[in-house]
């Protein structure tokens, strides 16, 4: 995962004039860009504003960016400074509000290091793309499985039309089939399972320091 | 660990996954992506070199006339632009004076065209709320575009 390749050439594709490329840079780190307002508890109104500085910024950091694969990095610690920026001006005018300190809005929103944060969301992005690269008939099933809540499957064959009796193989393949393309996106070393991660090692460290 | 306990954590980190992404509304990923095509122009930046609300100066009573109308200057290459900014409208002239196309962008991706006219003359009605910028086509010249603009307050208060 870390400077994954797939995310490298997004950046470049998207410094250069490929619009596809900015589409699927948003549509992958949208989830954590949003889930960082919606923590900070911002206005609806505000968290439109907060987007539009973060992709705003993140368009004229495109070609600057020295680690393309830094960039969800750069976007969660973005995102969480303009939300905080938000909160103190929208302080100022509460007369009787008190004024808390940086370090209690802070704390508040806090969800644990910005590591942690980018790491689920790469995970989750890996994820999302990996279901997408499915042949379709695994694809659907898969997202059956997975949807919230869990169908049953009953439910599941009669949506799909196949009989309940080969959901349970079929699950099988498919997930497999799921594993090994997250395999191959660099996932494993972060996935909780464990099966094939080496286990005690965090990606976590070394990816935003160069 | 058995492989279906692993299928079982595959699949709630998936359903964690599509949440994540089911949870942003669809104007917030759309915004998002029409930033790029606001910023990936052929245009030229014209500088704002006046602004009648800075020139008035910070901490003074607001005089009257400055309050209903602002007045802002923009320089390029091809032209300077004059922009007076009424209660309703937003009205303004190209220097020197030339026919073409002026399109109010806002920043949730609306573009609104409307013609300059043969002495360079231009009128937006009503007047944008929120940040918006102004591009500014004539014939035979590169584009010309102004940065993000508002108007509730003056720029760097």
């Amino acid at each position: 995962m870390r400077d994954d390749p797939y995310v490298v050439a997004l950046v470049a594709r998207a410094a250069g004039s490929d619009k596809d490329a900015w589409d699927e840079i948003v549509e992958r780190y949208a989830p954590l860009v949003w889930s960082i307002c919606v923590r900070f508890r911002l206005s609806a109104a505000d968290i439109e504003d907060v987007g539009q500085t973060v992709w705003c910024g993140l368009y004229e950091q495109l070609g600057k960016l020295r680690e393309p694969a830094a960039l969800p990095g750069w976007l969660a610690t973005t995102t969480r400074r303009e939300c905080m920026q938000v909160l103190k001006v929208s302080n100022r005018y509460e007369p009787f509000g008190g004024e808390p300190e940086d370090s209690v809005l802070a704390a508040e929103a806090d969800p644990g290091p910005v590591e942690e944060e980018v790491l689920r969301a790469e995970r989750h992005a890996l994820l999302r793309r990996a279901l997408a690269e499915l042949p379709e008939g695994c694809r659907r099933l898969v997202t059956l499985l997975a949807s919230d809540p869990p169908l049953s499957y009953p439910e599941i064959s009669a949506r799909l039309g196949i009989p309940q009796g080969s959901i349970g193989p079929m699950r099988g393949r498919c997930l497999e089939r799921l594993r090994q393309s997250a395999l191959l996106s660099g996932l494993s070393d972060t996935m909780p399972s464990g099966e094939t991660g080496k286990s005690g090692t965090r990606a976590t460290s070394r990816r935003h320091v160069k | 660990m058995n492989s279906s306990q692993a299928d079982e954590n595959l699949l709630a980190e998936l359903r964690e996954a599509l949440a994540a992404r089911a949870a942003v509304p669809p104007a917030f990923v759309e915004i998002a992506k029409s930033a790029y095509a606001w910023h990936h122009l052929d245009a030229e930046l014209a500088q704002l070199v006046y602004d009648s609300v800075l020139d008035a100066g910070r901490g003074a009573s607001v005089r009257s006339e400055s309050a209903s109308i602002r007045a802002l200057t923009f320089a390029s290459a091809q032209f300077s632009i004059e922009v007076e900014v009424s209660d309703d409208a937003l009205l303004g002239q190209l220097i020197p004076p030339q026919p073409g196309t002026i399109e109010l962008q806002t920043m949730a991706g609306q573009a609104i065209e409307s013609a300059i006219d043969e002495v360079g003359c231009f009128s937006i009605e009503p007047k944008p709320d929120g940040q918006f910028r102004l591009q500014f086509r004539t014939e035979g010249q590169p584009d010309v575009l102004t940065g993000w603009l508002t108007l509730s307050q003056p720029p760097g208060e």
